[in-house]
């Protein structure tokens, strides 16, 4: 179990018991402790996911509940200053990426622990039973990292969800594709290759669409089994169809293995646009060495923002210290989920759910204050936030770089 | 349009996989005819050696070639420990065998699957520099990547190697005798137990071999020996129980079908050709292509 | 020896009228939702492990894709609902049947295979089955199928926060499935499969028809699986081939019954009620650390008892049973 927090929460209740002298109303305010729920997978083929998470909002948890000299919410003050300073703190349950034990999960932290909101999930299969479970309670849920667009259509009043999804980052990439136009290098062709789950499914559709719609030929239509033992095949088919830009939705495994894969066939399309989830693993670029050169993905996030946002760079830091690791678009989204949560929970006062719900539909976080490349965090009705424009990158050297669109970029794309 | 390179590389990638694939499936065969047990650790047994291939690669900085046979060893004497520990009370039971023996080592695999995630942690690992790692060689526009080469080599000479021990050694007699009849090898002073943990770790070790090759073109992780344990139950009962050179005909034919399937069939499919062809075999001959009947 | 059986099988129906009455009461003292949401996977699981019994251990076919029937009654009663409006109780019915049915389609080359062939023949067909799905587009393919939910509801069989009715209708699922079980074990049928299940030859030598015998627990086997998954499509309200189809279904259906006790009236039912509270609560408060304890802990429990008590446990409660005359 998580000593930090049980050891945490003891300190609270201590608290809570000496401050009871003093009154009812200060007992309420000092001795509270708010606690939050995460669900993620903590064991399983997708467990590192919820490894790094938890780190993620660990240092969330930090910059709350201690002094920061950073421009974000709640940083500069301890706590929670509208509810007297209360702690924040996070319990985490795994769901072992099974809808059903997600679903049962979110329902043990808000029926045993009291939780106040939750937090995850990672997967949008787990997202989409947990969130139905919260909106039953009336307990805010924050979808952090889960991209399918069909989970705010559901007509959720408890659902939130600061991130893009899938439409958006597609759309970037077209967006990309036609300054490219502009530029006097159109795109011809694009070869699709994505997994057979619900990332895979949501996110070929949009690109289909939106390279029909802009006329851009899809040379390469392939659906494959994820996590299989080979990849050579799908290969040769990529290769055969020589599309200009391969676009991959995959995770790290697969990635890894169609990278590799990709080496050994004598495969080298002329970009690489990719949608995120493996290729914003430095795990993937250890595994494949200079084979990463060039490669782009769509990102919520950039290290290299920190030349534009001094918060970056420190909260990047604070990571690091606990995981050994950069802050990767995951984990900076998440990081930023509980950064929201957090400051809707200080707006609503009371740090009841209901009235968190509502903080949350109220909430106009500048984009300043967060450490993403946003606009602004602002819910619409279903829950979305629509301020939230993705980034491009591009792999150089050891690194990615920001290269699009123009007010975030840190370098020239290098193209064909 | 399929070109005749386009056929050629099918083949071929399929023929290198299929090799590999009988190098998996080869120790589960082999302890499979010895003693009638499915191993349902199989792919955790993988899953160990490539952990082993990568951990040492880190602490001596060989190469994986190197260490393949250190890695084997080490998995003989995993595989060996395993019979003794484990497999032996399974095979004392005496109601529904079958069924302990398979939750035995269903148990045995989430044991080491979750040994893994503590010791290594849930990252995905990879053997970044090698001297095969990322080499190809190319013939008249077909590619041949050095390590499934190698791979599909070592498969080649390990099956050679266990031919030459089953029919040239007094080891391979006692496990021919053994398979036989385990109950009266005991009467001509074979210690049935001895060679049953031999015969694992044995097997282990064949499928640390695989592991070895595997770890420099593959990703490391707790669980990726779910995607070849299956395809290994496949080859090995296509094959036909207790044949371990059928195995090796059945691997081939499985990376064949899945490279073709894959072509013929969408990608996302492919595993059902394989598993139509499997369906296809047993239900013409219920032994598996050299099984004993 | 009649009448000695015929007591012996009159004491069965008293334990198991005296064991349902506790589990009707059951939930009465228990409102964690938590707690009752892990009575409900309990029931659930001695229901579809006690219909795996029937064709694997009453009758010996060791199957290992079981997720493929489960997966079919999910599919059928969601589709039906979510798309033509049919409520689930028909579904259920037509699920069942339509699993039943492939039970024989695929029962009838299968069971010509022996031991391991047949039990990877099931394994692979059961991984088809989940290829297909996580293909099928009209089925959602790997988004899957979500059930809307718009209040309580006995008709639709939808409750947004109630567990006991999905409680109470796997308990009568689970009681059905086992007074099917019981008089089966009396019946022709049961002592032919007893018989193919010791010794196929013999049996076969005696007059025993086993091909028909081992389809009839085929599809006996598959339509209370298939009941099982429509029912757990309706409790999470939202299905995805990943969910419902994979193998670890399979394994999940057939352990309740190996750790209780294999071909027994009571293993199932013991088995997932030592398993399922143990999972679950390993997972909730041993798996937040993501380290593996949990893993490590769970196999090594499985290992242990299959080692320790290879006849299930079951027998540490019961005498050896003497064969029925």
């Amino acid at each position: 179990m998580n000593t930090k927090i049980t050891r945490r929460e003891a300190g609270a209740l201590v608290g809570g018991a000496l401050t009871g002298a003093f009154g009812p109303g200060a007992a309420r305010a000092q001795g509270k402790q708010i606690l939050i729920g995460g669900l993620y997978p903590l064991s399983g083929a997708n467990a590192q996911i919820g490894v790094d998470a938890k780190h993620a909002y660990d240092t969330a948890l930090d910059v709350i509940n201690n002094k920061h000299d950073l421009d974000l919410p709640l940083a500069k003050t301890e706590g929670l200053p509208n509810l007297g300073g209360a702690k924040l703190a996070m319990t985490f349950a795994d769901h072992q990426s099974d809808p059903q034990k997600g679903r049962a999960e979110a329902e043990r932290l808000i029926t045993q622990d009291k939780v106040v909101a939750l937090i995850g999930t990672y997967q949008s299969a787990v997202a989409n039973t947990a969130s139905v479970a919260a909106e039953r309670y009336s307990i805010p849920f924050m979808g952090a990292d889960t991209s399918s667009p069909s989970l705010h259509r559901r007509g959720l009043k408890f659902f939130f969800r600061a991130a893009p999804h899938d439409e958006f980052f597609t759309q970037t990439m077209f967006d990309f594709f036609d300054e490219m136009k502009k530029k006097g290098k159109p795109i011809e062709s694009v070869a699709l290759f994505y997994e057979d789950t619900i990332f895979g499914t949501d996110s070929s559709n949009v690109q289909r669409k939106l390279a029909g719609e802009k006329g851009i030929k899809v040379a390469a239509d392939i659906k494959y089994r994820s996590n299989s033992p080979s990849l050579t095949a799908e290969v040769q088919q990529l290769k055969s169809a020589n599309a200009q830009v391969l676009m991959p939705s995959s995770y790290t495994t697969d990635a890894i293995l169609l990278m590799k894969t990709m080496a050994e066939l004598g495969y080298k399309p002329a970009a690489i646009l990719a949608q995120d989830a493996g290729f914003s693993e430095q795990t993937l670029f250890n595994a494949i060495g200079a084979a990463g050169e060039g490669v782009m993905t769509r990102s919520t996030f950039s290290l290299d923002l920190a030349q534009k946002k001094p918060s970056v760079g420190k909260v990047n830091e604070l990571f690091k210290a606990r995981s050994g690791k950069d802050l990767n678009d995951l984990t900076a989204r998440q990081f930023t989920a509980a950064m929201v949560m957090a400051d809707a929970i200080n707006r609503s006062k009371t740090g009841e759910p209901q009235a968190i719900r509502d903080a949350l539909a109220a909430t106009d976080l500048p984009g300043e204050q967060t450490i993403m490349p946003w606009r602004r965090v602002k819910f619409d009705e279903t829950g979305q936030n629509n301020d939230c424009t993705p980034v491009l990158l591009q792999r150089r050297g050891d690194k990615y770089v920001t290269v699009y669109p123009a007010e975030y970029a840190v370098g020239e794309v290098a193209w064909g | 349009m399929l070109s005749a390179a386009n056929i050629a590389q099918i083949l071929m990638s399929g023929l290198l996989m299929g090799l590999i694939y009988a190098l998996i499936a080869a120790g589960l065969s082999l302890i499979f005819g010895l003693m009638d047990v499915v191993n349902f650790a199989h792919g955790e047994f993988l899953m160990t050696a490539m952990y082993a291939t990568f951990g040492l690669v880190v602490l001596l900085s060989l190469d994986p070639l190197i260490l393949s046979p250190i890695v084997a060893a080490i998995m003989f004497v995993v595989g060996a420990f395993c019979y003794r520990a484990i497999i032996v009370h399974a095979m004392r039971a005496r109601t529904n065998v079958g069924m302990v023996q398979v939750f035995a080592t269903f148990g045995l695999a989430i044991t080491i699957r979750g040994l893994a995630q503590l010791v290594f942690t849930p990252d995905y690992r990879s053997i970044p520099k090698s001297w095969l790692g990322g080499q190809t060689f190319s013939v008249f526009g077909v590619y041949m990547p050095a390590p499934q080469l190698a791979g599909a080599l070592a498969s080649l000479l390990a099956f050679g190697a266990l031919w030459l021990l089953m029919k040239r050694t007094d080891f391979g007699k006692a496990l021919e005798a053994t398979r036989e009849d385990a109950g009266a090898v005991g009467l001509v002073g074979i210690d049935r137990n001895r060679v049953f943990a031999m015969g694992w770790g044995l097997g282990a070790a064949l499928v640390g071999l695989a592991g070895a090759m595997l770890s420099i073109f593959y990703y490391i992780h707790p669980d990726v020996g779910g995607s070849f344990a299956l395809i290994a139950y496949v080859t090995v009962a296509l094959g036909g129980f207790g044949s371990v050179f059928g195995a090796l005909a059945a691997g081939v034919i499985v990376g064949i079908v899945e490279a073709v399937s894959a072509t013929v069939l969408q990608p996302s499919m492919k595993a059902i050709g394989i598993y139509a062809v499997y369906l296809l075999v047993v239900f013409l001959r219920p032994r598996g292509l050299f099984g004993h009947l | 020896m009649a009448s000695a059986f015929e007591s012996r099988r009159r004491n069965q129906l008293i334990i198991a009228a005296v064991v349902i009455v506790v589990m009707i009461a059951l939930p009465l003292g228990i409102k964690d939702v938590y707690v009752q949401n892990i009575l409900v996977l309990t029931v659930m699981y001695a229901a579809l492990s006690q219909s795996w019994n029937i064709l694997s251990g009453y009758c010996g076919q060791i199957s290992l894709g079981h997720a493929l029937y489960f997966g079919i009654g999910a599919y059928a009663s969601t589709l039906l609902f979510v798309k033509f409006g049919v409520i689930p109780w028909f579904g259920m019915a037509i699920g069942g049947v339509f699993a039943a049915m492939i039970a024989l389609i695929v029962g009838w080359p299968c069971f010509r295979l022996g031991g391991h062939y047949f039990t990877i023949a099931t394994i692979v067909l059961a991984e088809i089955g989940l290829i297909l799905f996580l293909n099928w587009d009209y089925a959602g393919a790997a988004s899957g199928l979500q059930i809307p939910v718009s209040g309580d509801s006995w008709t639709t069989f939808t409750f947004l926060r109630s567990k006991l009715p999905y409680y109470y209708f796997a308990l009568g699922l689970a009681a059905i499935v086992w007074l099917v079980t019981f008089f089966i074990e009396d019946s022709k049928w049961g002592y032919y499969w007893r018989a193919v299940r010791e010794n196929t030859m013999a049996a076969q030598s005696l007059g025993v028809q086993v091909f028909r015998s081992k389809m009839a627990a085929a599809a006996v086997s598959a339509f209370f699986t298939a009941i099982g998954g429509s029912f757990y499509a309706q409790f999470v309200s939202y299905i995805d081939p990943d969910s419902v189809m994979v193998f670890q279904f399979s394994l999940l259906m057939a352990l309740p019954a190996v750790i209780g006790g294999i071909g027994t009236l009571w293993g199932p039912a013991l088995g997932a009620a030592i398993l399922i509270p143990f999972t679950e609560l390993t997972r909730s408060y041993m798996g937040g650390g993501g380290k593996g304890f949990d893993l490590i802990f769970y196999g090594a429990v499985i290992m242990i008892i299959a080692l320790a008590r290879p006849e299930g446990l079951l027998s540490l409660v019961t005498r050896t049973r003497h064969a029925p005359p």
